[in-house]
């Protein structure tokens, strides 16, 4: 399965009230071309959407949180996973999308293929880990992208993807753009949020 | 040292609900303020950037977080600084501890950070201010208004003494 067969996969299973933050390069690309808009879209800051969606997972605590990153991301943000642990925020999901490779500048592999990913997450004592193969398991993937998304509580997904990307356009937004379509469509306001 | 007790007083008010960073001796008495200090929650991040971008991601929400770090640290947020923050255009305050000064000649890893801090802050376009005690509300406002005015990251620059005793 490709990248972006699992990102429209993920979209029939949206509540449609999800913030999604994707992760620098194609990631974001496919979500702004797969997923509805408009979602947080990272474009540089590689290794920081965790730390980003855990931000977000604290000021909206009414609000379900999906990261969507890269092995290679992931990799790079690896420290802020054990925040997370720490503070444990039951509204935020990651999703691992693993092609064990920077597939955006080129297919350069990354050391991902050593990582048994449920281990080492449960290490950091975050228990609600899975991990699939959809090649392997096809029909298994809407189950638990379903689980991770909607049933309450820290989740992480690790998905093995193929390293083969569909060329997606660039996002055509400037970021400016896409922070002030992200906050319209989430009802972000200034005046009423620092009232409390 | 300023009075931590208003000085976290005054941030709340102003409706900063987060704080979080990687610590430095010269916060020290600050963090035990914060941890005391029931309306401000503090993470303790692993990295700086890290920590840029939790904030990042409250900030987003149009709450106010603030981030605090050593120079030395300052060192590792220079791409979540111009890849996210400024590029996203997201207000921040930034607290940097203004090491290698001559107060720590003895400690060699804070010197050169010390001689170029400033240098560096202003190769990224950061406006920043130095906190002095005896002015901290007036130093504070100054750049809070130039961070809401611009809707991007102002730095404080914190010496020995001023945050701790």
């Amino acid at each position: 399965m490709k990248c972006s067969e699992v990102v429209s996969q993920l979209r029939d299973v949206l509540g449609g009230d999800e913030m999604i933050i994707s992760s620098n390069g194609h990631i974001s690309r496919a979500a702004y071309h797969f997923l509805p808009r408009p979602q947080l879209y990272l474009r540089g800051s590689m290794g920081l959407p965790m730390a980003v969606g855990l931000g977000l997972a604290l000021a909206h605590q009414h609000k379900t949180i999906i990261v969507l990153t890269g092995d290679g991301n992931f990799l790079m943000g690896l420290g802020s996973v054990t925040t997370i642990s720490y503070l444990s925020p039951p509204n935020l999901k990651i999703i691992i999308l693993d092609n064990e490779a920077y597939a955006t500048t080129g297919g350069q592999e990354t050391v991902s293929t050593v990582i048994d990913y449920p281990s080492m997450i449960q290490g950091m004592s975050i228990t609600a880990v899975k991990s699939i193969d959809p090649h392997k398991a096809p029909n298994n993937l809407n189950e638990l992208l379903e689980q991770t998304i909607h049933e309450s509580g820290l989740k992480i997904l690790h998905i093995k993807i193929e390293k083969e990307i569909i060329p997606l356009d660039y996002i055509p937004w400037h970021p400016v753009r896409i922070c002030l379509n992200f906050k319209k469509q989430h009802n972000i306001n200034s005046k009423t949020e620092e009232k409390k | 040292m300023i009075n931590l007790d208003e000085f976290l007083k005054y941030l709340d008010s102003l409706g900063f609900s987060l704080g979080t960073g990687v610590p430095c001796s010269y916060f020290k008495d600050l963090l035990l303020a914060i941890n005391e200090y029931n309306a401000i929650l503090y993470v303790p991040a692993t990295r700086e950037d890290e920590a840029v971008g939790i904030a990042c991601g409250f900030s987003l929400g149009e709450k106010k977080a603030f981030v605090i770090m050593q120079n030395s640290g300052f060192a590792n947020i220079g791409d979540a600084l111009t890849s996210l923050v400024q590029l996203y255009k997201v207000p921040l305050l930034i607290f940097i501890s203004y090491r290698g000064l001559k107060d720590d000649g003895d400690l060699p890893e804070h010197s050169l950070m010390g001689k170029v801090t400033e240098d560096v802050l202003r190769a990224y376009k950061i406006p920043y201010w130095i906190l002095m005690e005896d002015r901290w509300k007036a130093i504070l406002e100054k750049a809070l208004y130039k961070m809401t005015q611009t809707s991007l990251p102002v730095c404080l620059l914190v010496e020995n003494g001023v945050l701790c005793k």
